[in-house]
């Protein structure tokens, strides 16, 4: 299996956060196939970038993606398409 | 009465098409450096850089068809006017802008050719860019060695850009890759525009339509996503669904 990159890394969190309303943290820990320590700083960078944002719903802590980690995924997208066409 | 009048070989025709090239290649070369400072990956930075490079030697080649001018003579006998043309060039003028040309070209698609055959062997630069060193000086004086050395690195980079279609089947990837190959059918025609100027029309054609397809290619790139998921087109819809089942 291919190691992926740091950006890769944050392109699967914001990802499964774009898939699901909002989603727990230990959720994202099982689909982003991260540890509870590796996804620390994804997590501070992507609250910090305001990519995401937390949400406190019945006591429980929740993460929802925002319009700023949505534009984000699209510029990946982008970035992809682009190496990808000339094999980068 | 004698006047000047420079529009270079074909009146500004290729000038023209080699302004469009300079505006593509800096595109290019901006795109790639604004993905650079995003995602902090030297591959980028080295990619803008080849574009860059590429970009200011078309500078070059349009000074030096600046230096061929038109030495127009107005001569008048009983009031009947005559008008004569003569061409005429600068040639130390022309001798050092096509050198810095040929120099920031080469330069340029070498750049392009190491990174994409992700050649990082120090031993192997160093080689590549010494042979480089002697094709630049050798193509000085003999124009052909300069276009022989292109068309070698064209067609390991029309090589590479077939072998990317084949693994990724993208309208983006089979642009890039008719792009690379009618560039490189414009060296061919290169070769011989010495000595046929209808071969130097012909060729600098095709180097329009090449990097026309370049800007294609990114204006698709620009456009992607831009109305959202309904709109997309078919390989990005594809890239969407690939990346999903990642």
């Amino acid at each position: 299996m291919v190691k992926r990159n740091r950006l890769e890394v944050t392109r699967d969190i914001l990802e499964i956060l774009q898939k699901n309303r909002q989603v727990k943290i230990t959720h994202l820990i099982y689909k982003a196939n991260l540890s509870n320590n590796s996804i620390k700083p994804y997590m501070e960078y992507l609250l910090k970038n305001k990519f995401m944002e937390e949400v406190i719903d019945k006591d429980k802590r929740f993460f929802k993606i925002t319009n700023k980690g949505n534009e984000f995924l699209i510029e990946f997208s982008k970035i992809k398409i682009f190496s990808e066409s000339f094999g980068l | 009465m004698f006047f000047s009048l420079s529009l270079g070989r074909f009146y500004g025709i290729d000038s023209l098409i080699e302004l469009l090239i300079i505006i593509v290649s800096a595109i290019i070369a901006l795109y790639s450096h604004k993905i650079y400072k995003i995602v902090k990956e030297q591959n980028y930075r080295f990619f803008s850089w080849a574009f860059l490079f590429i970009a200011i030697s078309f500078i070059f080649k349009i000074f030096s068809n600046f230096t061929v001018y038109q030495r127009i003579r107005i001569e008048g006998v009983n009031f009947v006017y005559t008008v004569l043309s003569q061409p005429n060039y600068i040639p130390i003028l022309d001798f050092i802008s096509f050198t810095i040309y040929k120099i920031f070209y080469i330069i340029g698609f070498l750049i392009l050719f190491l990174l994409l055959t992700k050649t990082d062997k120090k031993q192997n630069i160093f080689l590549y860019a010494y042979l480089s060193i002697v094709v630049i000086l050798f193509s000085i004086y003999l124009n052909f060695v300069f276009h022989i050395t292109l068309i070698l690195i064209l067609i390991f980079l029309t090589y590479h850009f077939y072998e990317n279609h084949k693994a990724h089947r993208t309208t983006n990837t089979k642009l890039v890759l008719i792009a690379f190959s009618i560039i490189l059918l414009s060296h061919l025609f290169m070769i011989f525009s010495d000595m046929d100027p209808l071969d130097y029309m012909i060729a600098e054609g095709l180097m329009l339509i090449g990097f026309m397809s370049l800007l294609i290619n990114q204006i698709k790139i620009k456009l992607a996503f831009k109305n959202g998921k309904k709109k997309q087109t078919g390989s990005n819809k594809r890239y969407l669904r690939n990346t999903a089942k990642e």
